[in-house]
């Protein structure tokens, strides 16, 4: 089976000339749920960013570095990769941009070009699925940042995509607010891959890590043993999470 | 801030309520000024809307008080061209006019008049631009308002001059904000499919 996501080869500058990702591949297999971890500025968010086929007009062709689903990124299918692909973006102010929670989740399925009848249905199953009903008529600044995150991700799975890329999605969130993306992001069968500083977050969600630093893959394996590495952690700006080191009163033994 | 609660009005009433308060203003502005008594019958059916629809006197004086350097404004000029428009009549056509913007307003949602417009079929681009302007208002006046307080905390000295320069980088700061910020919006614009 061809893998959901695949790079191979990727590097990228920004125009000052900082070298923001360099030779970047790897792979991630449909269905899989991957953590992408490193310290700030080690190229997290450039990297996610690329697999939305926000990038540069050198990096698409049928030779570029990236594959979706087995079909190079090309400016041919940029439409479709991203439908394909949902995007959580960092700061949940950047990706709610209309007037109202129930228009924000209706931008992608109207950009589909689906029906006036389809896209009600798909909002409607998207805020009921991240437990926003009654918030579809408000303005979405006047949601708690908790809120505001479950809304982006509605607006995100309403385009049904069978891939989700997110960015630092527990960031400014209370544990409640966590707790209830944790649970949510579970009940999405779609391929993940999530950027983060939340270790215990990727400890429970995702069996295997990716770590990066200046812009190159440090280490791919499984989350335990990678996030297990003390002298690997402390290396690269990160440190072993707390649900590694002890036992849990109620569990037993760490993981 | 908005002084009364609104109610979710059906499409067709709102773009009546637009094409109303247009045809309104164009009255307004048609009167005849050898007439004077159609301008007390369109200011009686305007406060009369205003009670109708229980707008706060205080929230339309205060409202008639920011605008009213416009109409000051025009019936300077009036009173100093050469073209032998009363200033009385026109200080007392702009407030009118005001005062149908105010009840526009004042009983319109923001989303609501931006659906109304899409309705009335006026270009997607202004409305589009309308809309983001609307939701990064309210965003960007926190961000500046976040940035006042942290320079007011580590500020120590009182001088006209470092407040003059400090408000000034304030400034320069949130339009380089508002710049990067935009560029993030069109990101996840185009990340949910918006064609470009």
């Amino acid at each position: 089976m061809k893998p959901a996501i695949s790079v191979q080869g990727l590097s990228f500058c920004y125009p000052d000339g900082l070298a923001a990702l360099t030779e970047i591949s790897f792979q991630v297999a449909r269905g899989e749920c991957v953590g992408l971890l490193g310290p700030n500025g080690s190229g997290k968010s450039t990297l996610l960013r690329h697999l939305n086929g926000i990038l540069p007009e050198r990096l698409l062709g049928e030779n570029g570095p990236i594959q979706i689903d087995g079909t190079p990124v090309t400016s041919l299918h940029l439409a479709e990769l991203r439908r394909q692909i949902g995007l959580l973006f960092q700061d949940p102010d950047d990706q709610l941009f209309c007037s109202t929670v129930a228009e924000d989740v209706a931008f992608g399925p109207q950009q589909l070009g689906l029906t006036a009848e389809e896209i009600h249905q798909r909002v409607q199953a998207a805020l009921q699925q991240v437990g926003l009903g009654d918030l579809a008529p408000r303005p979405p600044h006047h949601l708690s940042t908790g809120e505001k995150r479950r809304a982006c991700l509605a607006g995100v799975l309403a385009c049904d995509p069978s891939i989700l890329v997110l960015d630092e999605p527990s960031s400014g969130l209370d544990p409640r607010g966590r707790r209830e993306l944790i649970t949510l992001l579970r009940q999405i069968t779609a391929t993940k891959l999530i950027a983060t500083h939340d270790l215990e977050l990727v400890v429970e969600l995702c069996p295997r890590s990716l770590i990066l630093d200046r812009g190159r893959i440090i280490a791919d394996g499984p989350t335990t043993t990678l996030l297990n590495d003390e002298a690997l952690m402390l290396a690269h700006g990160l440190e072993r999470p707390h649900v590694l080191q002890h036992a849990h009163p109620h569990r037993g033994e760490p993981r | 801030m908005k002084c009364n609660l609104k109610f979710t009005p059906t499409p067709q009433l709102v773009v009546r309520k637009i094409i109303g308060t247009i045809i309104l203003i164009l009255l307004i502005t048609l009167t005849p000024s050898t007439h004077p008594i159609w301008f007390g019958l369109e200011g009686i059916l305007l406060l009369g809307l205003l009670w109708w629809r229980r707008v706060p006197p205080r929230c339309v004086l205060r409202r008639l008080l920011i605008l009213s350097p416009f109409v000051a404004g025009t019936a300077l000029a009036a009173q100093y061209s050469a073209t032998g428009v009363d200033w009385k009549i026109l200080a007392l056509r702009s407030t009118l006019c005001l005062l149908t913007i105010i009840a526009f307003a004042e009983t319109t949602a923001v989303s609501d008049l931006l659906r109304g417009l899409r309705l009335i079929r006026v270009p997607t681009l202004l409305v589009t631009t309308l809309a983001l302007m609307h939701r990064y208002l309210f965003v960007l006046a926190d961000e500046s308002s976040r940035m006042n307080r942290a320079r007011a905390a580590r500020t120590f000295t009182t001088g006209r001059r470092l407040a003059w320069l400090q408000a000034a980088s304030v400034a320069g700061q949130l339009f380089v904000r508002a710049t990067e910020r935009a560029e993030r919006v069109y990101d996840a614009m185009c990340a949910r499919g918006w064609k470009t």
